[in-house]
């Protein structure tokens, strides 16, 4: 009892620190900077992190296994991530916040009523009762915050780039605005390919856009650090989890469903990393495929779940 | 940049800049520049002794630009063969390179043609677009595998994908059959498609990715200060001194190679590299999923504690390497079968005791192997993976015991439910009674009377008896049957070596490779460098390693440097 109670404290603890900070991080981006405010949306962070981990601290001695065992364990887990990957670039104050939604989503979403029945830790069905399950399922959510947190940024990239295309195609004549809009956004299209190109270009707009280019450049090199940081830890998982399979089912690949989505996300992000390689693909190109990476990641993480096949199936909605 | 191919797609640029000496290599010029030389089918030869050719060219180029011998220090690592590169080499050899096929028309021959064939057919394999085309299609592919239901009977897609309705307009199940969708990860398409990108992937390692590392194990200087401006990231330093700059990189990690005014530093280049290992480390695991497709052995089989089979009889080959070994002669005995509970009575854990008898019937194993923890023996591998209950021993009235066969009423997934009956009174009656018993598990049994009344619980050994009609029965025991997964796979060591390569050259891969150019140009030190990973940690990094550098006060020893270099 002592715990649940525990862990709702905790629980609502991170979950309004983080709306505190969601907030604070809205407030400095709307009007110009206070550093007292961001000073203390960073130390809101560390206390969302330290609440979190505390949380984590207590289902594992309350459940007496590593709290890794169903959707809501995980879920929380995946906000830890985020909260990590929040921290990790710190320097960047506006690359933060649009990692620190995420913190906010996944916890709101574990804690709302919708997950309530599994909230109750369950005991370890006997496949799940192995030395590799710490490590397939900690290197999985791991990998998936930080792809999703790279992924995010490059979904941010295609946000700011569209708005771009669009402010350009603003600014032009009004009269030929219909007539040269698709014309326009085409060649604009062809012109994001490179992006220096894009540089150069929308740094003759306004002094304004040099930021922006400067902050898209940013984007791109962090979002690329991290994809490329999430996708050692989805091979690691990804690996693990077939050595893990041989052991308790008998094949190193069974072409399950959940299994099979973790490979399509790998490929996805192996397809992004190759985009990188060619200065061609860079930029726009690449963050699309990210973005849709960051789609194929929720449909393996939580679309998998919802269907209720396959042999992964202790992290589904419905207990059966 | 330069005028460089676009068939490259996994090299960068910026080392063609460097080391033009390897420019034929990645030309992939239709015929080769010797190709008098009699072909032996080995491509490599041929470029080999084109470059060795421009290679001297270009080191008597360079013995004309910079005369004397100069000394390395700062390194006692022995350099490989010395790459000096101007700036502006690239413009005479791409002019050579140019004059190459007019010279090697006239002798275009049938080896030069099967030739041009293999090298074409390289370019086009190792084409990054391509590639990325390939994952693409294979991602989807396993995407449309997890949606359309695997291995049914071709009546399920009749009525899941009807001809009158179609999905999406066109799919029917004319397009699932047709293709083998019903069976997606063993379609010709799926595979052929992991073929292909195999075979991309040997093309990229053969044609970019292993000239890529004898470009890389070079390291050049850059002699022009508007060379080293060019990079990515540049900083000159007033009143400094070079081989200040070069103790603070050594001191920072760096490989430091440093001649006369000119200093090239590098780090990180097994990130450089890893990503070989990458490709290799894919490649093996695709031909140890592809042994353990077509030469190993899988069965399985229940077993009721207390009997025994041959492993052999149990086992059937999946592909047509699959070669039986005499470890199939064992005889698997099951000593006994039993579950762990938790306390709220869910099944924690399932064990099977197992003896292993040779031909002989001596027994020459004998372990409890459980979810998680299988038996290896020889080259087969003993999964516990199911279980059922196979009888209920009970005494009727103290006669017996007798065995009642438990069948099976529920099946589905976790929550079992087994059923056994014992008839009362006339047996060949049209509606015989009789008492029903039920278990979900090896831990309690519920008896039900005649009437279909819940009559009790029992737990076998309990040794109570319940009365039911005025019969007294004593539930002896429970007998379960393990259900047990064999398995010989000669692919496993391979994948897993695949597996652990993997994960290495992975991690190596997130290594950043740095290069640092400097050119001591009077008393300021010029510097550059580029990064391929790390690029918004590099300039930090590098401004920070500068900010160390001391200023010079006297500027003598700037000076000697520069007499050095004259």
């Amino acid at each position: 009892m002592i715990f649940s109670t525990l862990e709702h404290i905790l629980t609502h603890i991170s979950f309004s620190v983080v709306s505190i900070v969601i907030s604070i991080h809205l407030i400095t981006l709307l009007v110009n900077e206070i550093v007292g405010l961001y000073d203390s949306s960073e130390k809101g962070m560390i206390i969302t992190f330290f609440c979190i981990t505390g949380l984590l601290v207590t289902r594992w001695i309350f459940s007496s296994h590593l709290p890794f065992s169903d959707l809501y364990e995980s879920l929380i887990f995946l906000s830890w991530g985020f909260s990590i990957f929040h921290m990790l670039p710190c320097l960047q104050n506006h690359l933060s916040t649009i990692i620190a939604p995420s913190v906010l989503f996944t916890q709101g979403f574990a804690t709302s009523g919708l997950l309530t029945k599994i909230h109750q830790s369950t005991i370890l069905v006997p496949a799940l009762q192995s030395h590799w399950l710490m490590m397939h399922v900690s290197m999985m959510i791991l990998s998936y915050a930080a792809l999703l947190c790279g992924s995010l940024l490059s979904v941010a990239i295609l946000v700011i780039t569209v708005r771009e295309v669009i402010q350009i195609v603003g600014k032009s004549n009004n009269l030929y605005f219909l007539n040269e809009l698709f014309s326009f956004a085409e060649i604009k299209y062809i012109n994001l390919n490179e992006r220096n190109n894009v540089l150069q270009k929308t740094s003759f707009f306004s002094y304004r856009n040099y930021y922006k280019s400067q902050f898209i450049q940013q984007l791109d090199r962090w979002g690329y650090r991290i994809i490329s940081l999430g996708f050692i830890f989805l091979t690691i998982g990804i690996l693990s989890g077939a050595v893990w399979a041989n052991e308790a089912w008998g094949s190193y690949w069974n072409w399950d469903p959940k299994e099979t989505w973790a490979f399509i996300t790998w490929t996805i992000f192996a397809i992004y990393l190759h985009t990188r390689k060619k200065k061609k693909l860079e930029g726009v190109n690449s963050s699309m495929v990210a973005s849709m990476g960051f789609f194929i990641i929720w449909i393996c993480y939580f679309g998998i779940n919802l269907l209720g096949i396959g042999l992964h199936s202790y992290g589904s909605f419905i207990s059966n | 940049m330069i005028p460089l191919n676009s068939s490259n797609p996994c090299l960068s640029n910026t080392h063609f800049l460097k080391v033009p000496i390897f420019d034929p290599f990645f030309k992939f010029k239709t015929f080769s520049f010797n190709t008098h030389i009699p072909s032996n089918g080995h491509h490599a030869l041929s470029f080999r002794i084109n470059s060795k050719l421009k290679s001297s060219q270009d080191i008597q180029k360079n013995k004309g630009n910079n005369g004397v011998s100069q000394k390395i220090i700062l390194s006692e690592v022995s350099p490989p063969p010395l790459t000096e590169v101007d700036g502006d080499i690239n413009g005479g050899t791409g002019n050579e390179n140019e004059n190459v096929p007019l010279k090697s028309k006239n002798k275009g021959s049938v080896s030069g043609l099967a030739r041009m064939l293999s090298k074409r057919t390289l370019q086009i394999l190792s084409n990054l677009p391509l590639a990325i085309g390939e994952m693409f299609t294979i991602a989807a592919l396993m995407a449309l595998g997890t949606f359309i239901d695997q291995g049914e009977a071709p009546d399920h897609y009749f009525q899941q994908y009807p001809e009158d309705r179609p999905v999406l307009g066109f799919f029917t199940w004319r397009w699932v059959l047709a293709l083998g969708f019903d069976h997606m990860y063993s379609s010709p398409v799926f595979l052929g498609m992991l073929a292909l990108l195999g075979a991309s992937l040997m093309a990229c390692t053969y044609t970019t990715q292993i000239p890529l590392v004898k470009v890389s194990r070079r390291w050049s200087f850059l002699h022009s200060a508007e060379a080293i401006r060019k990079q990515e990231f540049s900083e000159s330093l007033p009143r400094a001194s070079i081989q200040d700059v070069g103790t603070i990189l050594m001191g920072a990690g760096y490989e430091v190679f440093l001649k006369g005014p000119c200093l090239y530093a590098f780090q990180g280049l097994a990130g450089r590299l890893a990503p070989i290992g990458v490709h290799i480390a894919l490649l093996l695991i695709m031909a140890g999923g592809t042994l353990s497709a077509v030469g190993s052995f899988k069965g399985s089989v229940t077993v009721p504690q207390g009997l025994n089979f041959v492993a052999g009889d149990v086992l059937s080959p999946t592909g047509f390497l699959s070669s039986p070994t005499e470890d199939f002669n064992t005889e698997v005995h099951v000593n006994r079968f039993y579950m762990d509970y938790y306390d709220s009575g869910e099944v924690s854990q399932f064990h099977t005791d197992l003896s292993l008898l040779d031909i002989d019937g001596k027994e020459v194993m004998r372990k409890t192997i459980s979810v998680n923890d299988p038996l290896r023996y020889g080259s087969i591998t003993i999964y516990q993976t199911d279980w059922s209950i196979s009888a209920l021993q009970i005494l009727k009235n103290n006669e017996g015991p007798y065995n009642l066969a438990m069948a099976p009423l529920q099946i589905n997934g976790d929550k079992k439910l087994y059923g056994t009956f014992v008839p009362v009174g006339d047996i060949n009656s049209p509606d015989v009674k009789g008492i029903s018993m039920l278990a979900r598990d090896l831990q309690s049994i519920v008896i039900y009377d005649t009437e279909g009344k819940f009559a009790g619980v029992r737990r076998p050994n309990s040794k109570l008896p319940i009365n039911i009609n005025g019969i007294e029965i004593v539930i002896v025991d429970a007998i379960g049957s393990s259900g047990l997964d064999l398995k010989t796979d000669p692919g496993v060591p391979i994948v897993y070596a695949g597996f652990g390569a993997l994960m290495l050259t992975t991690c190596i891969s997130y290594l950043s490779h740095s290069q640092i150019w400097a050119l001591q140009d009077g008393t300021t030190v010029i510097i550059g460098g580029k990064t391929n990973r790390a690029k918004m940690e590099f300039p930090e990094e590098m401004n920070h390693l500068l900010d160390k550098v001391p200023e010079i006060i006297q500027p003598s020893l700037s000076q000697q440097a520069d007499c050095i270099s004259g």
